[in-house]
C-alpha cells in the first residue's frame, strides 16, 4: 500500500468504509433519477437535436449555409473543431500521465475526465466530417485499396495525418476508459436487482470475478495503456497544430504551435473538467471524494498551463516583430489592433490574466472562484482558435482579397449544437456509469483516506 | 502518324482459311439463333413450378423497380448526316462584326457543334484589331437568354408574321405622317431599305417620313460643334496611338465613351516603357472613371469646370497669361507637356455640351492634331443620335401629338428619354406604334405592334462604322426563333421583298446587293472570310473656323455626372448576368448603380466602409425636381462637391419581362417583388434626371440630403488599398526606369543565408528551397504568363471572357456581398494611400502607419492587377490536399480533379494570392440561383462550354490556364507534326486583352515571348519571398508622372544596395 506523509491532506475526506465508497457511487445509478436530471437532459437534448437538424440542413444544401467566404475557408467549423479537441485532452492525460507518474488524487476525477474527453473528441470528429464539401466521398481520405485506379492519399497532407491523429487518439481512449471501467461494471452488476440492468451490466463488465488474476492483468494493461496514451497525449494537438504550422499563411506558419497547443489543450481540459466536476460533486454527493484539495491540484495544472500558453503568446508577438517579414508582423499587429482586436483581447484576458490569479492560495481553493475562472478559461480557449484560424486567414497576403467573416444561425446552430450533444452522452453517462473510480479509490481509502490518516494507528501501520 | 500497319485477329484471318471465311461475318461463331433455341420440342416439357414462379415474379419486380430507380434518361441527339464543316468537338470560328448601338468592333465567334458560345476580338481583320469589351463578349449569352421574345406580337399576345405585316402594311398605306425613330445606323443595307421607304412616302415633294437617329447615351454636342467648327456634322477618327500627350476632360475613352474598344488597343501601345516613347496621359474628371484610373496625371474637377480647363489651356498653349482653378498644376503640367508633343497631342472631351466640344476642338487646332492624331476624312459613323430632333417627337408624342405610325429600331426611348413616362402614355395614343425589339421591354410593351429582331449572331447584318471600313456580320447559329431580321421587316413593309420565314435570305440578298454597288470588284466570300474590307476614304478638305462659344455650363454647389459602367453601360445588357455580376473595374460593386462620393466628403455623415454586414447609407438626390434614393459608395477621386450615378439601372421599373437578371433576387432565391407585387427593378434609372438643352447633357445642379436606413452593396473587394507591401504590386516612374538600374525599381527579393565560412550573406530567394526541385528547365511544356501591369487597362474584358470561356457561375447579388463570387480571375484594384509615394512603396518606413494605410488619398493613384491561380511549382496547395485532388502536372500547370476533390478547403486557405474558389452550393440547380445562373435555364445552359465541366457542390475550383485549349493546340500541332508555335496558345483572358497586357505561352520555349517577357528587367513575381515558385510574372506599372518622392525613394534604394 502507497505510503504517504501524514501532513498530506487526505484524499478521501470524513469516515469511508470500503462500502461507503460502493454505496456512494452506486447509489445513484439504482436509485430513480432526479427531476433535476430529467430537465437537464431533456434541455440537452433539445439543444443537440437543434444542431443535428443545423446539422442535416448544413448537408443537404451546402456549406454556403455559414458564413465562409472565398477567403476564409474555415471559421466556426475548425475553431469548434480544436476547441473541442483541446478539451479531450484532459481526459487521457490525467489517466495516463499521471498514473505514469503515480498521482493518485487523479482517481477520483479520472472517470469523469476520461468520458469528457470521449465526448468532446465525438464533438470534435463532427467538424472535420461536415466541414467537408463532400461528405459522402469523406471515407477517400482512409488509404484504403480502391477502384478508382492507383488513387492514393497525400500523405504530405497534415489533414490526413490529424485523421489519422484524432482516430487513434479516440480509439486508444475509448479502451483505456472502458478497461478501468470493467471493475466497476462489475460491481454494480453484483448489486443489480432488476433483470434488465443485471443483464447489461453484465454484458458491460466482460465476466469481471475480481479474481487476483484478473486485478493483476487489470494492472498490467493499465499501464501499458498509459504507455501507449501518454504519447498520444502529445502528439494528437501537435499534429491538429501542424495543420496550421505547416501551411504558409501568417500567423499559422509557426514553429512554436506544438507544444503551444498541447499546453492550451491541457489547460482548457482540466478548466472544463473543473466546470463539470464542481457540478457533479454537488449533484451526486461526491463532496468527499473531489474536494478543494483535488480542485487545488488541477488549479496548479491550469495555471502552468496558463503560463505556458501565455509565453507562447508573447514569444509569437515578439517574434513577429523580430521576424521583420512584412506579413508576420502585420498579421499580429493586426491581431491587437485590427477589426478582430475584441476576439484577441478577450483571448488574452481570460487566458494570460485570468490563470495568474492562481497564485493567490484563497482564490485556487475557492470553488467558487474555480468554476468561474474555468468557463473563462474555455471561453478564452473558443476565442484563440478562433483568432488564430480567422485574423490570420482574413487578411493575409494579398490586400484586395481581405475579408470578415460573419457567423450564420447556422454556424451558431451547429456549434451550440455539439454543447447540447456533448451534454446529453455526459448526462447519461452520470446516469448509468460509474462516475468515479470506485474500485481504484478504494485502494487509497486507507492509505490516503481522512479517518485513516487521523487514527492513532495510521504511522504504526506503515 | 502512320497508320498503314495491319493486325490480324489470328493466323486463321493471315491465312484466310476456309472456316474463317465461311465465319467471317458472324460475331459469334456457332450462335444458336433464338428461332432454333424456341422450336426446341423439349423446351414445351419444362414446367414452372408455383415457387418458381413466385420467385421469378418476385425477381422481376425487385428488377422493375430498381430499374426504375435509374436517374431520367437524357437524350442525345446524334448527327443522322454529318454536315459539311462541323465535325463534333472541333470549334468552328467565324469571323463577324459586333454592333449593338453603342458598341462596334471585329470579332471572331466559337461555335461548337452548331452552337455559339465564345467571342473574342478580330485580330487579324478591321480597325478594332482585336479591341472587344466586356459586353461584346458578353453577349453570346444574351443569344440564349429565356426572356427574348419567340414571335411577334399585336397588343401583347403572340401572332403571326403575316399579320404583323398585313397589319403595318396597311397602316403605312393610310399614315398621314411615318416616323422611324432608330438608334445609330451604320448598316448601308439599312440605310438604303431607309431611303427607298423615304422615297416611297415622300415622293411628291411630301415629308409623310422621316427618320430620326437617337441614342441613349448621345454624341450630339460633338457633331454639332465640329458643325460649327468645320461646317460638317461628323465625328472625326482619333488616334490615341499616335498621340504622345493625352489629355481628356471627362471622356472615359477606355471604356465607355464614343469608340473604345479602338481607343484600348491604340492606348496600349503607347504604354509601353520599352518603346521608343511613352505617352503622358492627364486627365481632368469628376467620377473616377477607368480611364481616369489609368492617368498618368489626374486631376479633380466639376463638370462645370470643364469648359474653364479647356480655355485655360487654350490660352496657356499660347502663352497667354490665364487663371485657373485648384485644377490648375495639373493643367499647367498638361500645357507643357502639349507644348512639347505639338501635333502629336490629343484633347478630348466627354461633354455632350457643344460649347466644351468647340473649346477641345479650338485646343486640338492649335496644337495641330488635326491631320495628325485626328482624322478628319476617316470619320467614325456611330453615334449620330440628333438630340434636338429626338427630343421634339418626344415632346409630340408625350402630348398626344405624335405621328400616325411610330416604328422604333433598336431603341428603348420609354426607359432612356428624360420624359419616358410621359412618352410612354402619349405612345398609347398612336394609331400604330412598331417596336423591333427582342425583348417586350419598357417600349415594346406599349406597342400595338413588336417585331422581334434576330439576335446579332443569328443574323446578317453590314456595318460602315467608320467611313473607310465595310464590314460584315454573318450568322453563326440558325435563328433560334421565329424572329425576323430588321432589315427583312423594313424591306417587307416597304413591299419591296417577302417574308422569307426562318432560313430566309432576303437580307443577305439584300446586303449581297448593297457590297456590289458600293465595292464593285470586292468578292463577297472573301468579304465573309475576313469580316471587313476597306472602303475609299475621300479625303476631307475642312479648315477650323472659330465659331462663338455660346451657353457654357454654369457652376452649382453640387453637381451631379451621370455615367456610364463598364459592364452595364446604357442599361440595354441590364438582364445579363455575367455583366451584372461583373465587378466595376474601379469601384469593385456587382449588381447596383449608387452614388459616388469623395469619402472625405462622407466623414461624420456616412459610413465610408463596407463588408458583408454593414451596408452603405441612403441618401436622396434631387435633380431637376426629380428624387432618386440610393446608397452611398466612398470612390477616392471623386472630385469635391460633386456626385456621380450611373446609367443604365433601373430596367424594366414596371416589371417588364425583359430577363430574369435584371431584378433582385431574395436571400433564399426567387425573385423580390415590392409592395404592389412587382418585379423589384436592380439599381434606379436615372435617364429621367437628364438635362435637355441643344443636346442632352450628362451632367447636372444636385442636391443631396440625408435618407433613412443603410443599403446593402456586393462588392468582391471590400479593403482598397496593399498597404505598402512592396512584393504584390510595383511601380516606378519613366525616368527612374529610364535612368536607372533594375535595383532601383524592381529589386529581388533577398534573404539571409550562411556562406562556407559560416558568415551571413545576403541570396536571392530561388537559392532556398525547402523541396526537391521539380524539373522545371528544358522539360517539355511549362505554360506561363506574364501580365504588364503598365497595359492592363483593368478594363473587365479578361474576367467575362473567362466566365464564358470556362462556364464559371453566376452566384448573385447576396453571395457576392458575402464574398462568394466564383470569377477564376479577378482584378484586383488598389489606390495608394497617403502613408505610400506609390501603390506599394512605403513613403517613410520609419513613420509608416498601418491604419492610415488602409485609408486610400484623396485623388489617389490607381493600380489595376489581374490576378488568376499562378500554377505555382511548389504550389502549396496541392501538399495540403488529403486525397490529391489538386496536383501538378508536368507542363508546370496546378490542376483541379474534380472528381477527386472532398472540400476541405485547405487548399484555398494555404493559397497566398486566395485565387481558389468553393462550390459553396450546387450553383447549376440549388433554388437559390435560378434566377441568376445561366446553367439552370434549359436555353441559357447552351452558352456552356463543351470542353468545361460544369462543378458540382462542394468541390474546389480555379483558373486551369485554360488547360482544355492547351489541349486543343497540342493536338492541332501533333496531328501536323510540328512543335507548338509561339502565340499559337491563348488563354480566354489572353485572347480578350484590347492591350495586349496578358502574354500566356511556353516558357520551355527560349525563344517564345513569354520568356523574354520572364527575362526582361520589369518582369517580377508577386509575393516571390513566399518561395511557391508561380507560373506568372507581372511587370512593373511604369507611370509617366512626375514623383519626386517615389524617384527619391527608389534612387536611396539603390544607393543603398
Amino acid at each position: 500500500m502507497q505510503k504517504e506523509a501524514a501532513i498530506r491532506e487526505p484524499l478521501i475526506l470524513g469516515h469511508k468504509t470500503y462500502h461507503d465508497v460502493t454505496e456512494d457511487v452506486c447509489r445513484p445509478i439504482e436509485d430513480k433519477a432526479p427531476k433535476m436530471w430529467y430537465i437537464l437532459f431533456g434541455i440537452a437534448l433539445v439543444i443537440g437535436l437543434y444542431g443535428v437538424g443545423s446539422i442535416l440542413y448544413l448537408l443537404g444544401t451546402g456549406i454556403g449555409v455559414w458564413g465562409l467566404n472565398k477567403t476564409i475557408g474555415w471559421a466556426w467549423d475548425i475553431t469548434n473543431f480544436v476547441w473541442w479537441v483541446g478539451i479531450g485532452h484532459a481526459g487521457t492525460l490525467i489517466s495516463a500521465v499521471l498514473l505514469l507518474f503515480r498521482q493518485k488524487w487523479r482517481m477520483a476525477i479520472n472517470r469523469s475526465a476520461e468520458a469528457m474527453t470521449i465526448f468532446a473528441v465525438f464533438m470534435a470528429g463532427t467538424f472535420p466530417l461536415i466541414h467537408m464539401g463532400r461528405l459522402w466521398v469523406g471515407y477517400w481520405v482512409m488509404p484504403i485499396p480502391n477502384q478508382f485506379g492507383s488513387l492514393w492519399v497525400n500523405f504530405n497532407s497534415p489533414l490526413l495525418w490529424d485523421v489519422f491523429a484524432i482516430s487513434t487518439y479516440l480509439s486508444v481512449s475509448l479502451v483505456f476508459w472502458y478497461i478501468g471501467l470493467i471493475p466497476d461494471f462489475a460491481t454494480i452488476r453484483d448489486r443489480a436487482k432488476k433483470p434488465l440492468a443485471k443483464k447489461m451490466y453484465g454484458i458491460l463488465s466482460f465476466g469481471w470475478s475480481g479474481r487476483a488474476k484478473h486485478w493483476n492483468r487489470f494492472e498490467l494493461v493499465s499501464l501499458v495503456l498509459a504507455g501507449l496514451a501518454t504519447p498520444l497525449v502529445f502528439s494528437v494537438h501537435s499534429i491538429v497544430s501542424f495543420d496550421f504550422a505547416t501551411s504558409v499563411i501568417p500567423g499559422w506558419h509557426t514553429t512554436i504551435f506544438p507544444p503551444y497547443f498541447v499546453a492550451g489543450a491541457v489547460f482548457s481540459g482540466f478548466a472544463m473538467v473543473q466546470t463539470l466536476l464542481l457540478i457533479m460533486r454537488k449533484a451526486m454527493g461526491l463532496e468527499a471524494y473531489i474536494h478543494t484539495k483535488h480542485v487545488e491540484y488541477m488549479n496548479i495544472v491550469i495555471m502552468v498551463t496558463g503560463s505556458i500558453v501565455g509565453t507562447a503568446y508573447i514569444t509569437e508577438l515578439f517574434i513577429s516583430w523580430y521576424s521583420g517579414v512584412e506579413y508576420e508582423s502585420y498579421a499580429f499587429i493586426n491581431r491587437a489592433t485590427g477589426p478582430y482586436w475584441w476576439a484577441y483581447w478577450s483571448m488574452m484576458t481570460c487566458n494570460v490574466i485570468s490563470p495568474q490569479l492562481m497564485w493567490i492560495r484563497r482564490l485556487r481553493r475557492s470553488l467558487l472562484f474555480t468554476f468561474f475562472i474555468s468557463i473563462v478559461v474555455n471561453i478564452g480557449m473558443w476565442f484563440e482558435r478562433y483568432v488564430i484560424i480567422v485574423t490570420s486567414i482574413h487578411r493575409d497576403y494579398v490586400p484586395a482579397a481581405w475579408s470578415m467573416h460573419f457567423p450564420s444561425h447556422i454556424d451558431i446552430a451547429v456549434y451550440i449544437g455539439t454543447i447540447g450533444l456533448f451534454f446529453v452522452f455526459f448526462l447519461l453517462f452520470a446516469r448509468y456509469f460509474p462516475v468515479l473510480a470506485l474500485n481504484e479509490v478504494k485502494t487509497i481509502l486507507k492509505g490516503s483516506g481522512q479517518s485513516y490518516k487521523e487514527s492513532p494507528d495510521y504511522h504504526k501501520h506503515h | 502518324m502512320e497508320m498503314s500497319k495491319k493486325y490480324w485477329k489470328g493466323i486463321d484471318e493471315l491465312k484466310q482459311t476456309p472456316e474463317f471465311i465461311k465465319h467471317k461475318d458472324q460475331e459469334f461463331p456457332n450462335q444458336q439463333s433464338v428461332e432454333d433455341f424456341l422450336a426446341d420440342e423439349n423446351l414445351a416439357e419444362s414446367s414452372t413450378a408455383r415457387r418458381d414462379f413466385l420467385k421469378f415474379l418476385g425477381f422481376s419486380v425487385a428488377a422493375a423497380t430498381l430499374a426504375a430507380c435509374e436517374a431520367p434518361v437524357t437524350k442525345v441527339v446524334p448527327y443522322a448526316v454529318k454536315p459539311e464543316n462541323v465535325t463534333p468537338g472541333m470549334p468552328t470560328w467565324y469571323a463577324s462584326t459586333y454592333y449593338d448601338g453603342s458598341s462596334y468592333a471585329s470579332i471572331m465567334v466559337k461555335t461548337r457543334e452548331g452552337r455559339p458560345i465564345f467571342i473574342k476580338g478580330n485580330k487579324d481583320f478591321g480597325f478594332t484589331k482585336g479591341g472587344t469589351n466586356p459586353q461584346i463578349i458578353a453577349s453570346v449569352l444574351g443569344l440564349y437568354d429565356s426572356a427574348r421574345l419567340t414571335q411577334p406580337l399585336y397588343k401583347g399576345s403572340k401572332t403571326t408574321w403575316g399579320a404583323v405585316d398585313d397589319g403595318i402594311k396597311e397602316a403605312l398605306k393610310n399614315a398621314g405622317k411615318v416616323t422611324l425613330l432608330s438608334n445609330t445606323v451604320i448598316s448601308p443595307s439599312i440605310k438604303r431599305a431607309i431611303a427607298e421607304m423615304a422615297a416611297q412616302f415622300n415622293g411628291e415633294g411630301e415629308s409623310k417620313f422621316e427618320h430620326i437617329q437617337y441614342d441613349a447615351i448621345s454624341y450630339a454636342g460633338m457633331r454639332e460643334a465640329n458643325l460649327l467648327n468645320f461646317g460638317a456634322r461628323i465625328i472625326p477618327s482619333y488616334d490615341f496611338s499616335k498621340a504622345k500627350t493625352i489629355v481628356s476632360v471627362g471622356a472615359d475613352f477606355l471604356s465607355t465613351w464614343l469608340l473604345p474598344t479602338e481607343f484600348a488597343v491604340q492606348y496600349g501601345a503607347t504604354r509601353n516603357p520599352e518603346g521608343e516613347w511613352m505617352s503622358k496621359h492627364f486627365q481632368f474628371e469628376s467620377v473616377l472613371s477607368v480611364t481616369g484610373s489609368n492617368a498618368d496625371v489626374r486631376s479633380m474637377i466639376k463638370p462645370s469646370e470643364e469648359a474653364a480647363v479647356l480655355a485655360y489651356m487654350i490660352k496657356a498653349v499660347q502663352g497667354k497669361a490665364a487663371t485657373g482653378g485648384s485644377w490648375k498644376a495639373a493643367a499647367d503640367k498638361a500645357v507643357a507637356a502639349l507644348k512639347k508633343s505639338k501635333k502629336s497631342s490629343l484633347v478630348v472631351a466627354g461633354s455632350n455640351h457643344i460649347g466644351v466640344q468647340q473649346l477641345a476642338n479650338e485646343l486640338n487646332n492649335i496644337l495641330g492634331a488635326y491631320g495628325s492624331t485626328i482624322d478628319l476624312s476617316n470619320t467614325i459613323e456611330l453615334h449620330q443620335s440628333e438630340d434636338a430632333k429626338a427630343l421634339k417627337l418626344a415632346a409630340n408624342v408625350a402630348a398626344g401629338k405624335g405621328p400616325d405610325v411610330l416604328i422604333m429600331m433598336g431603341v428603348n426611348p420609354v426607359y432612356s428619354l428624360p420624359n419616358g413616362a410621359a412618352f410612354a402614355k402619349g405612345l398609347k395614343s398612336i394609331k400604330t406604334s412598331v417596336a423591333i425589339s427582342s425583348f417586350e421591354d419598357e417600349t415594346a410593351s406599349n406597342c400595338t405592334y413588336v417585331c422581334p429582331d434576330h439576335h446579332q449572331l443569328e443574323n446578317w447584318t453590314d456595318h460602315q462604322a467608320k467611313a473607310g471600313e465595310y464590314a460584315i456580320g454573318q450568322p453563326t447559329i440558325r435563328p433560334l426563333h421565329n424572329t425576323a431580321s430588321a432589315l427583312e421587316s423594313l424591306l417587307v413593309w416597304n413591299g419591296a421583298a417577302n417574308r422569307g420565314g426562318q432560313d430566309s435570305a432576303v437580307a443577305y440578298d439584300y446586303i449581297k446587293a448593297t457590297f456590289a454597288a458600293m465595292n464593285p470588284t470586292g468578292d463577297f466570300n472573301y468579304l465573309t472570310h475576313n469580316s471587313c474590307t476597306t472602303l475609299p476614304v475621300v479625303p476631307a478638305v475642312l479648315t477650323f473656323t472659330a465659331a462663338a462659344v455660346k451657353d457654357l455650363p454654369k457652376s452649382a454647389d453640387t453637381e451631379v455626372v451621370f455615367y456610364q459602367k463598364a459592364a452595364i453601360g446604357n442599361g440595354q445588357f441590364a438582364n445579363n448576368p455575367w455583366l451584372q455580376e461583373m465587378p466595376d473595374p474601379v469601384t469593385k460593386v456587382t449588381w447596383d448603380n449608387y452614388i459616388t462620393m469623395n469619402p472625405v466628403e462622407m466623414e461624420g455623415k456616412y459610413a465610408t466602409t463596407y463588408d458583408q454586414e454593414h451596408g452603405l447609407n441612403l441618401a436622396t438626390v434631387t435633380v431637376n425636381g426629380k428624387s432618386v434614393t440610393l446608397p452611398v459608395y466612398p470612390l477616392p477621386g471623386q472630385a469635391p462637391k460633386t456626385i456621380g450615378i450611373a446609367l443604365g439601372y433601373g430596367r424594366g421599373a414596371n416589371g417588364e419581362n425583359i430577363g430574369k437578371a435584371a431584378f433582385q433576387t431574395k436571400e433564399y432565391g426567387g425573385h423580390a417583388q415590392t409592395e404592389d407585387g412587382k418585379l423589384t427593378p436592380i439599381g434606379a434609372n436615372v435617364f429621367g434626371m437628364l438635362s435637355t438643352g441643344a443636346t442632352l447633357l450628362y451632367s447636372a445642379a444636385a442636391k443631396v440630403t440625408d435618407a433613412n436606413g443603410t443599403y446593402p452593396i456586393a462588392a468582391t473587394q471590400i479593403h482598397h488599398t496593399v498597404m505598402g507591401r512592396d512584393s504584390i504590386v510595383r511601380e516606378t516612374t519613366l525616368s527612374i526606369f529610364k535612368e536607372r538600374e533594375k535595383d532601383a525599381y524592381n529589386e529581388a527579393h533577398k534573404l539571409q543565408k550562411l556562406d562556407k565560412h559560416g558568415k551571413h550573406v545576403e541570396a536571392p530567394v530561388s537559392e532556398f528551397d525547402l523541396w526537391a526541385a521539380h524539373p522545371v528547365e528544358k522539360i517539355g511544356h511549362r505554360w506561363g504568363i506574364s501580365i504588364d501591369l503598365s497595359s492592363c487597362i483593368g478594363c473587365g474584358s479578361c474576367l467575362i471572357a473567362c466566365q464564358s470561356e470556362n462556364n464559371v457561375p453566376v452566384v448573385g447579388k447576396d453571395e457576392v456581398r458575402r464574398g462568394r463570387e466564383m470569377h477564376w480571375l479577378r482584378i484586383d484594384r488598389y489606390f495608394a494611400s497617403d502613408e505610400e509615394a506609390a501603390v506599394g512603396t512605403k513613403a517613410d518606413k520609419e513613420t509608416f502607419s498601418y491604419d492610415a494605410a488602409e485609408i486610400p488619398a484623396l485623388n489617389p493613384s490607381v493600380v489595376h492587377m489581374p490576378l488568376m491561380c499562378h500554377h505555382c511549382n511548389h504550389a502549396p496547395c496541392e501538399t495540403v490536399c488529403p486525397v490529391a485532388a489538386t496536383t501538378h502536372s508536368n507542363e508546370g500547370l496546378n490542376q483541379m480533379a474534380y472528381n477527386r476533390c472532398i472540400g476541405t478547403r485547405y487548399c484555398a486557405n494555404n493559397c497566398p494570392y486566395k485565387v481558389r474558389r468553393f462550390n459553396w452550393f450546387n450553383y447549376p440547380s440549388y433554388k437559390k440561383f435560378t434566377e441568376v445562373n445561366p446553367a439552370q435555364d434549359d436555353l441559357g445552359r447552351m452558352v456552356l462550354n463543351p470542353d468545361v465541366t460544369v462543378r458540382t457542390r462542394g468541390v474546389m475550383e480555379k483558373c486551369s490556364l485554360c488547360v482544355q485549349r492547351i489541349q486543343a493546340t497540342k493536338l492541332v500541332a501533333k496531328k501536323e507534326a510540328r512543335v507548338i508555335a509561339d502565340g499559337e496558345f491563348a488563354t480566354a483572358c489572353s485572347d480578350a486583352c484590347p492591350t495586349n497586357a496578358i502574354v500566356v505561352g511556353d516558357w520551355n520555349d527560349l525563344k517564345s515571348m513569354i520568356r523574354e517577357k520572364s527575362e526582361g528587367v520589369r518582369a517580377y513575381q508577386a509575393l516571390e519571398e513566399v518561395g511557391v515558385k508561380p507560373n506568372v510574372w507581372y511587370q512593373v506599372k511604369v507611370r509617366n508622372e512626375d514623383n519626386s518622392l517615389l524617384d527619391h525613394i527608389q534612387v536611396a534604394e539603390q544607393a543603398h544596395h
